[in-house]
C-alpha cells in the first residue's frame, strides 16, 4: 500500500506542478501582455492618476484637454462633434477609442516600450502626459464638416506633397464627451453614427474611379490622349446593357472629352482595350484593395480579382462598378497621389509628440511614399482633370483666380439613390491640396459632391495662404 | 535510535523544529497584518490586528501541548498549517477588513478542535465500526442542505444551526473520508482476489459505496456545489486506488467522470454557464466571464513581485476574499507569493502522505491517503479554477479562504493526521532517526 500511497502522492504533484508552469506563464510570460488590454480595469483606474495630455492642431489650438470634475478627470473636445471619430472619446465604461485609444501610452505620458511597468513605477506620483500635434487644420476640418451638412458622408482634405491629413470628416457625428450618456442612442442609430465613413466606409467609386482607368489605360500604351473612342448611348457586353448618364451620346470622341463628361460607354471601350490586369494593377498601386498605412484602422475596400472577371466584369469596373468598393480616405490618396506627379504619401495625422514643457518628442514629417505612375503620364491626367471643373461635369468646383482638377463620380448601389463623389486637388498646376468628398444617395457627383469639395478647397487654400503655406 | 531515550530525543529535536519553524510563520502573518494596517487603514485602532497576530499565536499553544505530552507528531503539518492560515488572515484583514476579527475567531475555533481532537482521539481504530453512520450522517447533511438549506454568496448552500450558518460539505468530506476508508478495509482483500469471489465483493461492497457516491454526487449536482461534487468523487477514487491497486478502477472511474461531466453540462444550464465562461471568458466579458477575467488581469498585474500589499486593486474581483483569494494574493505578492503558497499545499500533502504511507494500521493510513487527497485536491481544485486552469467552482481554499466551517473542518482533518503522525513514534515503528531517512 505504501507504493500506491506514493503513486497517488505523484499524481498530485503533478497537478501542482501543471499549476505552477500555468502560473509562470500568466504572470510572468504572457503577464505583461495580458495586463495591458485595454479591458483590464487597472489600466483605466491608473489612467486616472495622470493628467493626460492635450490633442492640438497643426496651429497649436487645443482640440481636446482635461478638466477634473467631481475628483475624476475628463475629457473635453473644444470642436463637440466635429472631430469625433478621428480623436475618439475616452469613457470609463466603453473604453478608447481613436486618436485617444492610438496614442493612450502618449497621452499618459508613457515609453511605448512598456507602458504598464512604467505606468506602476509611477503611481504615486503627479505626472503629466505627452501631448500630440496634429496635421489636421481646425478651420479646414470646420468647413468639412459644414460641406456634409444634411448629408450622410465623409469628407478627407490632405496635403498631397506629404500626406498630411488637414481634415477628415463624418456625418452623422456623435458628442464624443457624451458617449456614456448617449451610448445606447448611438448604437441603436440606423444613421450609425459611431461608423467612421472616412477610414472604414466603403462604397463603389463609380466614375470617381475613371482617373485610375484612364491611368492604367495611357500607361499601356494602347490609348492616348488623341485616341477616338465612341460615346455612344450605350453598349451590350456578353448580355449586359450598359448606359450612359441620362442617356447622353456624343458619338466619336477624344478620350479627355469622354473623362470630361464622364462617358460610361466610351470607358467601356477603353477598359476593354486595357484589360482587367492592368486596371486592378494601377488600382492597387493607387493603394485601392488594401488597408491604408494610417494612424487609425482603415478599410481596404475591394478589389476583383482580374483573372475572374470576365468581358463583363472588366466593362463594369472600367466605370467603377461591379464589384469594387473603395473608402474617401483612399479616393483622397488617389487624388493626392495624382497631384504629387504619380507619387502616392501615405496618410497620416500625427505630426508632433511633444512634452508638457514644449519640448518636442517625436517629429514626423512624412510617413513614405510609393511610385504609382510616371510622371509624365500623370501630368496627361492632371491635363484631363483640370478640364473635367473647366468644361466638363465638376464645373461646380470652379474657384476663382484657382485652376482646380477634379473628377465627379456618381455610383449606383443596391440600397437606393446613387452616391455623390467628388475627388479634387488645386490649384492643378502645383497643388498643395487634395480632397476626396463623398454623399451618401447624395445624388448627382457633379451636383451635390463637386460645391461640397469647392468648400473644403477653398479654406483649405486660404488656411495654407494665411500660414505662409507651411506643411 | 529506537531506545526510549532516543525516542524522546527525536521528539524533542522534532518539536523545537516545530518550534522554530512556526514562529517565522507567525511572525512573518503579524509583519503581513502591521503592513496592511499601515497601508490602508493606518488611521483605524490597531486592536483587531492585535487580536488577529493573538489568534495566530494560538498555534503555539498546540505545540506547547504537543511538547507537554511529549507528542513525537510531524513537525512541519502544523507551521504549514499556520503559514497558510496566516497568509490567508493578512489578505481576508486586506480585502475585507471587516472580516478580520472573525476569521481570527475562526482560526481559533479551529485550534481549539484541534486541541480536543489531538487530547481524545489518540485512536481512530474504533471509527471503521462506524463507517456506515457516518456515510449516513453525511447524506442526511447533504439531503438536510438541499431541503432546508439557505443560500448566501450565490450558490454555496448553507444550513442555519442554532443561527450560526453552516457549510455541511466541509463536514461530509471527512465523514466520506471515514466510511471509504472503513469499507475499503474491509473487503480491500477480497477486492484483490481474481475470479467469481472478487465480483461477488464488488457487487456487496461497491455496490452500496457506489450508491452513496451517487446519491451523494447527485445532491451537490442539485445544490449546484459542483466543485464539490468533484473533489468527493476525486477522493472516492484515490482511496480506492489505494486500497486495491487496480488501475481497471481508475480508468473506469475516469471514464465516469468524463462521461458525467459531459451529461450534466448538457443537462444543467449552470454548469454550462461556467464551462463556456472558462472556455472563452472573452465572450462573456460582461457575464459569467467577469469574475475569471478579472482574477486573470489580477494575476497578470501581479507579475513576478506583485504590486505589494494594498497597491493592487485586487477588489475589481468579486468575491477575493472567499473564491478569489489566491488570484489576489497573485496580484498583490506576485507570482512569488502563488508560487510559495502552493508550496505549502506540495509541503502539506507530501508530509500527509508520508505520514500515510508509514501508518501500520490500514485504517489509518486510508484515513490519512483520503484526508491528504482531500486537501491537495481540494486546494488543487479552487486554486486551479481561480485562475482558470480548470472551470470555476467555488469551493474554499484549505486554510487560505475565508470560512468558519471550513476552519473547523480543516484543523480537525490536520490533528487526525498530527495523531496519526504521533503514533507512529510512540508505537516504536518509526523513530525520528529513521523519518529522516
Amino acid at each position: 500500500m505504501p507504493r500506491r500511497i506514493a503513486d497517488l502522492g505523484r499524481v498530485l504533484v503533478g497537478l501542482f506542478a501543471v499549476l505552477l508552469v500555468y502560473l509562470a506563464g500568466v504572470q510572468v510570460i504572457w503577464g505583461p501582455h495580458l495586463a495591458d488590454t485595454a479591458q483590464n480595469p487597472r489600466l483605466a483606474i491608473a489612467a486616472q492618476q495622470v493628467q493626460w495630455g492635450r490633442i492640438l492642431d497643426r496651429h497649436l489650438t487645443v482640440l481636446a484637454d482635461s478638466t477634473t470634475q467631481g475628483g475624476r478627470q475628463v475629457r473635453r473636445y473644444a470642436g463637440g462633434s466635429s472631430l469625433a471619430h478621428l480623436l475618439g472619446y475616452r469613457s470609463a465604461r466603453y473604453g478608447l477609442a481613436g486618436l485617444e485609444a492610438r496614442y493612450d501610452p502618449e497621452l499618459l505620458g508613457l515609453p511605448a516600450r512598456d507602458p504598464w511597468q512604467a505606468l506602476q513605477a509611477a503611481v504615486g506620483r503627479s505626472m503629466r502626459g505627452d501631448d500630440l500635434v496634429l496635421t489636421i487644420d481646425g478651420t479646414v476640418q470646420q468647413a468639412a464638416v459644414q460641406a456634409l451638412e444634411g448629408f450622410r458622408g465623409a469628407a478627407v482634405a490632405l496635403d498631397p506633397r506629404t500626406g498630411a491629413v488637414l481634415a477628415l470628416a463624418s456625418a452623422p457625428a456623435f458628442d464624443p464627451a457624451a458617449i456614456d450618456a448617449a451610448w445606447a442612442t448611438l448604437s441603436r442609430d440606423p444613421g450609425s453614427p459611431l461608423l467612421d465613413r472616412a477610414t472604414s466606409g466603403e462604397y463603389a467609386p463609380g466614375s470617381s474611379f475613371k482617373p485610375v482607368v484612364l491611368a492604367a489605360a495611357l500607361q499601356g500604351g494602347r490609348v492616348t490622349q488623341q485616341t477616338e473612342v465612341d460615346c455612344a448611348a450605350s453598349i451590350t457586353v456578353q448580355g449586359a446593357v450598359i448606359r450612359n448618364f441620362e442617356h447622353e451620346q456624343y458619338g466619336m470622341m477624344t478620350v479627355p472629352d469622354a473623362f470630361a463628361a464622364s462617358c460610361n460607354v466610351a470607358f467601356v471601350h477603353i477598359g476593354m482595350a486595357t484589360g482587367a490586369d492592368a486596371i486592378v494593377g494601377t488600382a492597387r498601386a493607387f493603394g485601392l484593395g488594401r488597408a491604408p498605412r494610417f494612424d487609425l484602422p482603415a478599410a481596404s475596400g475591394h478589389l476583383p480579382d482580374p483573372r475572374g472577371l470576365g468581358p463583363r466584369g472588366l466593362a463594369q469596373i472600367s466605370f467603377g462598378q461591379g464589384s469594387l468598393l473603395v473608402t474617401p480616405l483612399q479616393m483622397a490618396l488617389v487624388a493626392g497621389a495624382i497631384a504629387n506627379h504619380g507619387a502616392l504619401m501615405w496618410p497620416f495625422v500625427l505630426s508632433q509628440v511633444r512634452a508638457a514643457d514644449g519640448r518636442i518628442l517625436e517629429s514626423y514629417a512624412e510617413r513614405g511614399t510609393q511610385v504609382v505612375l510616371p510622371p509624365a503620364v500623370d501630368a496627361e491626367i492632371v491635363q484631363d482633370m483640370v478640364e473635367v471643373v473647366a468644361r466638363g461635369t465638376g464645373t461646380a468646383a470652379q474657384i476663382p483666380g484657382v485652376v482646380v482638377a477634379g473628377k465627379t463620380g456618381t455610383a449606383e448601389n443596391p440600397q437606393g439613390q446613387t452616391h455623390a463623389w467628388f475627388i479634387a486637388f488645386a490649384p492643378a498646376e502645383r497643388p498643395t491640396v487634395a480632397v476626396a468628398v463623398l454623399l451618401e444617395h447624395g445624388g448627382v457627383g457633379g451636383q451635390a459632391a463637386a460645391p461640397a469639395a469647392r468648400r473644403v478647397l477653398t479654406a483649405a487654400l486660404a488656411a495654407q495662404a494665411a500660414g505662409g503655406g507651411r506643411p | 535510535m529506537t531506545s526510549p531515550a532516543g525516542r524522546f530525543l527525536g521528539a524533542l529535536s522534532r518539536r523545537a523544529r516545530e518550534r522554530g519553524l512556526l514562529v517565522g510563520a507567525l511572525a512573518l502573518g503579524s509583519l503581513g497584518l502591521a503592513a496592511v494596517h499601515v497601508a490602508l487603514y493606518p488611521a483605524e485602532p490597531w486592536r483587531p490586528v492585535v487580536l488577529g497576530a493573538v489568534a495566530l499565536a494560538g498555534f503555539l499553544v498546540v505545540h506547547a501541548a504537543l511538547s507537554a505530552s511529549g507528542s513525537g507528531a510531524d513537525e512541519v503539518l502544523l507551521p504549514v498549517a499556520a503559514g497558510l492560515s496566516a497568509v490567508g488572515l493578512v489578505m481576508i484583514y486586506r480585502l475585507r477588513p471587516d472580516y478580520l476579527l472573525r476569521q481570527a475567531a475562526w482560526i481559533a475555533l479551529g485550534l481549539v478542535v484541534l486541541l480536543v481532537v489531538l487530547g481524545t482521539l489518540r485512536d481512530l481504530r474504533w471509527v471503521r465500526r462506524y463507517a456506515y453512520l457516518c456515510a449516513a450522517l453525511g447524506l442526511v447533511l447533504l439531503l438536510a442542505t438541499v431541503l432546508i438549506g439557505v443560500e448566501r454568496n450565490g450558490a454555496r448552500q448553507w444550513l442555519l444551526l442554532g443561527g450560526v450558518a453552516v457549510e455541511p460539505g466541509e463536514i461530509v468530506k471527512l465523514l466520506l473520508v471515514a466510511f471509504f476508508a472503513g469499507v475499503l478495509t474491509d473487503a480491500r482483500g477480497l477486492l484483490m482476489l481474481p475470479g467469481p469471489r472478487r465480483w461477488r465483493a464488488e457487487l456487496g461492497r461497491l455496490g452500496p459505496t457506489l450508491l452513496c457516491c451517487l446519491g451523494a454526487l447527485l445532491l451537490l449536482v442539485f445544490q449546484r456545489d459542483l466543485g464539490l461534487a468533484m473533489l468527493y468523487y476525486g477522493i472516492f477514487i484515490a482511496m480506492l486506488y489505494v486500497a486495491t491497486g487496480r488501475a481497471d478502477y481508475v480508468v473506469f472511474g475516469l471514464v465516469a467522470f468524463l462521461a458525467g461531466a459531459a451529461l450534466c453540462y448538457h443537462l444543467f444550464g449552470h454548469v454550462r454557464v461556467r464551462v463556456d465562461a472558462w472556455a472563452n471568458p472573452w465572450a462573456f466579458a460582461s457575464s459569467g466571464g467577469y469574475q475569471i477575467l478579472q482574477g486573470l488581469y489580477g494575476l497578470a498585474t501581479g507579475g513576478v513581485v506583485g504590486t505589494g500589499l494594498g497597491a493592487g486593486h485586487p477588489d475589481l474581483m468579486p468575491a477575493a476574499y472567499t473564491d478569489m483569494i489566491f488570484p489576489a494574493i497573485g496580484e498583490e505578492l506576485g507570482a512569488t507569493g502563488t508560487f510559495c503558497v502552493v508550496a505549502l499545499y506540495l509541503v502539506l500533502i507530501g508530509r500527509m502522505f508520508r505520514i500515510a504511507a508509514r501508518a501500520r494500521d490500514v485504517f489509518e493510513s486510508l484515513i490519512a491517503s483520503g484526508i491528504a487527497t482531500a486537501l491537495g485536491l481540494q486546494a488543487f481544485i479552487i486554486l486551479g479554477g481561480s485562475t482558470r486552469l480548470i472551470p470555476l467552482t467555488g469551493i474554499p481554499a484549505p486554510f487560505l479562504t475565508y470560512g468558519g466551517s471550513a476552519a473547523v473542518s480543516n484543523f480537525v482533518a490536520l490533528g487526525l493526521l498530527l495523531g496519526v503522525s504521533g503514533r507512529l513514534l510512540a508505537g516504536g515503528e518509526v523513530s525520528g532517526a529513521a523519518a529522516n531517512r
